[in-house]
């Protein structure tokens, strides 16, 4: 799918704008606050109604207006879909082929797209928990079963912590029970690793290919999945193990909620041993790849957002990647300066000089 | 302006009521006022009669004006099967089936750590001494589809499956006379796992 054309009234510094997109790669150009992440996120909105940068959505409407519009065109390969997205200081309300939707959640789904911005570094070099977040995010969208699992391991899990914290105090005796509660939660922890070991498997082999050509195929990427079973070779042997310890801490400590997925780059863990430029290529890699998972399940390619990626990247790794997406996925990306990305295009992309909230279309690339 | 001490304390009486918040409390408070004084009468009868005159049956734990209570009196009702619920209300239920003619038995709750309800602070015990009785065969675990559910019904097979009673639980899947097109994703999961050969 790609966006032809986008219509903004009223949003943020934009009070009129009516612009043509390419189906191929745009560029949005400008020097720093003149509107070039206002318009990504009009797009990112426009697909999921909310932002990434704000829940606050009164700060959509330009301050001098009292509404704000966002309307697009959508070409699938269904047919074309105008969509339209209505912000007011009361709410929100929207319109597929210029019917109202009676539930925003009926809408959402209609443009899909991925955004890549710099905070996403932190799915390479954060905490577990954020990959933890990214896994279950990304394969509940596509796995409703996935999705059930992962509440009901949740629920089991505060309900064996709660028993663990029990048994601690003594207001609770009974062994049978905690074995009744380990069971449950080895049988939805295990459905759940089961699961993303299969996703993950398929994610890896998209994020491979994509690395190697982004890295000219210096470098190979692979994923290791981690599990802390204490040397048990299942979850339901883990938890049977050490409850002893358990008890004593009020928590459980193995389980899909404690898992990790490192990324290796050659064989060793880019977030301790990677170059910066190695880990932004892992975490784009990733995210890339997440365009290849969701043309296998949806059926359609996404959109693609970048935010400010290609400043950090070298020239070679730049013009890799955008290679990589060229002819297949629609790509708008923000950048300062054009001298980097116009050179090592293949073919000219579509240029927007933004300035003040205004868009003008450059005809030439270079100068 | 206060209101008066009697209709204060009525407002305060409904309020304890779930689901009734102040406003609707005073509504019903001077809907009260109105009332013939017969019906009053009645109401404020019955709502002691309530408590005064309902037991738990010390056999099944059903609410019951006699212990014990009708259906566990009852000689015609199969006595080798023992159906295990989570409430009284779910026994009114399960009788409107009109098929199913063994007894029961309340749990009044499930295992939920969470709200402080062990083994010990739901109906378990009174269960397994009936069970001491030869006469069962089976128990039909009827609890929710819940993970507490899930977990009370996985306990009480473990406890009385070693003594040589057959322990069976409700099946999951679609509802009678229901289209495949609305059935959410987990239940028609639960549906085709659950699936029986013709």
């Amino acid at each position: 799918m790609y966006l032809e054309q986008l219509q903004l009234t009223n949003y943020r510094n934009y009070q009129h704008l009516d612009v043509d997109f390419s189906p191929g790669v745009n560029v949005l150009l400008g020097a720093n606050a003149q509107g070039k992440t206002n318009l990504l996120e009009a797009i990112y909105v426009l697909a999921l109604t909310k932002s990434h940068r704000t829940h606050n959505e009164k700060d959509f409407i330009n301050w001098q207006a009292t509404f704000a519009k966002i309307s697009g065109t959508v070409q699938k390969s269904s047919g074309r879909v105008p969509l339209e997205l209505l912000i007011g200081k009361k709410g929100k309300s929207a319109k597929i082929n210029h019917l109202e939707q009676a539930k925003l959640s009926q809408y959402v789904g209609q443009l899909n797209v991925i955004l890549f911005a710099p905070e996403d570094l932190s799915l390479v070099k954060g905490a577990p928990a954020v990959r933890r977040r990214f896994i279950d995010m990304e394969f509940g969208q596509m796995s409703p079963r996935y999705l059930y699992n992962v509440s009901q391991y949740k629920q089991v899990l505060r309900q064996r912590n709660q028993y663990l914290k029990q048994l601690k105090y003594r207001q609770a005796d009974d062994q049978t029970f905690l074995g009744v509660l380990s069971d449950q939660l080895a049988q939805y922890g295990s459905a759940i690793i089961t699961q993303r070991l299969d996703f993950l498997t398929k994610l890896e082999g998209w994020a491979q290919t994509l690395h190697q050509d982004i890295s000219k195929g210096k470098e190979k990427l692979t994923f290791d999945y981690v599990q802390h079973l204490k040397g048990q070779a299942t979850l339901k042997q883990a938890l049977q193990v050490d409850t002893a310890h358990e008890i004593e801490l009020g928590t459980t400590l193995v389980g899909p909620h404690r898992d990790d997925v490192r990324f290796l780059v050659n064989g060793k863990n880019v977030q301790t041993f990677g170059s910066q430029g190695q880990q932004r290529t892992t975490a784009l890699a990733v995210k890339l790849a997440e365009i290849d998972l969701m043309k296998a399940q949806t059926g359609e390619y996404p959109i693609l957002l970048l935010d400010d990626v290609l400043s950090e990247l070298d020239d070679a790794r730049q013009t890799h990647l955008l290679k990589a997406l060229q002819h297949k996925v629609q790509t708008f990306l923000t950048t300062t300066s054009l001298s980097g990305v116009a050179k090592t295009m293949i073919e000219a992309p579509r240029v927007f000089q933004i300035q003040g909230g205004h868009l003008k279309r450059r005809t030439k690339v270079n100068g | 302006m206060q209101y008066p001490e009697p209709i204060a304390k009525l407002i305060e009486s409904y309020m304890k009521l779930p689901g009734i918040g102040n406003k609707t409390a005073t509504r019903l408070a001077f809907y009260t006022i109105d009332m013939q004084q017969d019906d009053v009468t009645d109401f404020a009868k019955a709502l002691v009669a309530a408590q005064r005159d309902l037991h738990y049956c010390s056999i099944c734990g059903n609410i019951t004006e006699e212990d014990p209570c009708l259906i566990c009196r009852d000689k015609q009702r199969d006595q080798s099967t023992v159906l295990v619920v989570e409430t009284p209300k779910d026994i009114m239920t399960l009788e409107r089936m009109h098929e199913y003619h063994g007894l029961y038995h309340v749990l009044h709750g499930v295992l939920s750590p969470i709200e402080g309800k062990g083994p010990k602070d739901i109906n378990i015990a009174s269960l397994l001494k009936r069970l001491q009785n030869d006469a069962i065969k089976e128990v039909i675990i009827a609890t929710n589809a819940t993970p507490e559910g899930e977990a009370t019904a996985t306990y009480l097979s473990r406890l009385i499956k070693p003594a040589g009673i057959k322990v069976t639980r409700l099946a999951h899947g679609l509802s009678v006379g229901s289209d495949i097109e609305y059935a959410d994703e987990m239940t028609l999961m639960k549906a085709v796992e659950g699936r029986q050969e013709m």
